[in-house]
């Protein structure tokens, strides 16, 4: 059986609502915790989402426990606004294959490569501050499991989408000139 | 765009209706159109071809170049 380009956009919006609604209670749950050890009960710093113990440095200082909470926050939230913009962009049937070049899928293509920027520097700039913290003495669980890892790739990731949306650009000035070609 | 397209003059001195020109030379009206009205960026040859010899004239008389 052979799947056309219909049928794969169709399961690229399925896998792409599957990972919008993970992503999106990833980043509720982060801010969710964050904010229940802030406010509500600091017990909770020893258990933060997905089990990552931050207790010790909630015990160093709070501060720095909601700086290390608000910079996983961001990369999160933005990581959800990625892909609530794929959602999007599949859902209105934004995709027209016989005219591929449009403004739209340009501007998709800008938004989605400054937020894999944002989410490259902020994952990069918690790697540092964790190893920053670490250096302090502070017990902390790995930067993988606390979704900081990655920076590179989220980078190399903006600089390839902010390139394609040049060549594309381009494409929809050849599209509209061979369109008006007769 | 200083190339402008006499097609509609064209057309009246060989008393030829769009709908007529337009199953002559097998081009689709809303082409046509934009060749009339001077939206097209470009001309195919073969469409110049076709045009010049249903309403038997020359590319000239259908393009000509007036500075803006």
């Amino acid at each position: 059986m052979k799947i056309n380009t219909k049928q794969m956009l169709k399961i690229l919006l399925i896998l792409s609502w599957i990972i919008f609604i993970g992503v999106c209670i990833e980043a509720g749950g982060s801010i969710f915790s964050a904010f229940y050890t802030l406010v509500i009960n600091p017990i909770n710093a020893s258990r933060f989402w997905v089990e990552n113990d931050l207790s010790s440095l909630y015990k160093y200082d709070p501060g720095h426990f909601f700086a290390e909470t608000l910079l996983i926050s961001i990369a999160a939230v933005m990581k959800a606004c990625i892909f609530y913009l794929i959602v999007k962009i599949l859902h209105d049937k934004k995709l027209d294959m016989s005219q591929p070049f449009s403004s739209e899928i340009r501007l998709f293509i800008i938004r989605v490569s400054c937020l894999a920027f944002g989410i490259g520097l902020f994952t990069a700039w918690g790697v540092q501050y964790t190893g920053w913290l670490v250096a302090q003495g502070v017990k902390m669980p790995d930067t993988q499991h606390l979704r900081l890892g990655g920076a590179d790739v989220w980078l190399f990731m903006s600089v390839i989408l902010f390139v394609i949306a040049q060549i594309f650009k381009r494409g929809i000035e050849i599209q509209s000139e061979n369109e008006l070609t007769v | 765009m200083p190339i402008i397209v006499n097609l509609d003059v064209m057309m009246a001195k060989r008393k030829m209706s769009l709908n007529e020109l337009s199953e002559k030379v097998g081009l689709t009206l809303s082409n046509l159109s934009i060749l009339k009205t001077g939206k097209a960026k470009a001309i195919r040859f073969s469409t110049l071809e076709a045009i010049c010899k249903v309403l038997d004239c020359q590319p000239a008389d259908i393009l000509e170049y007036k500075e803006d």
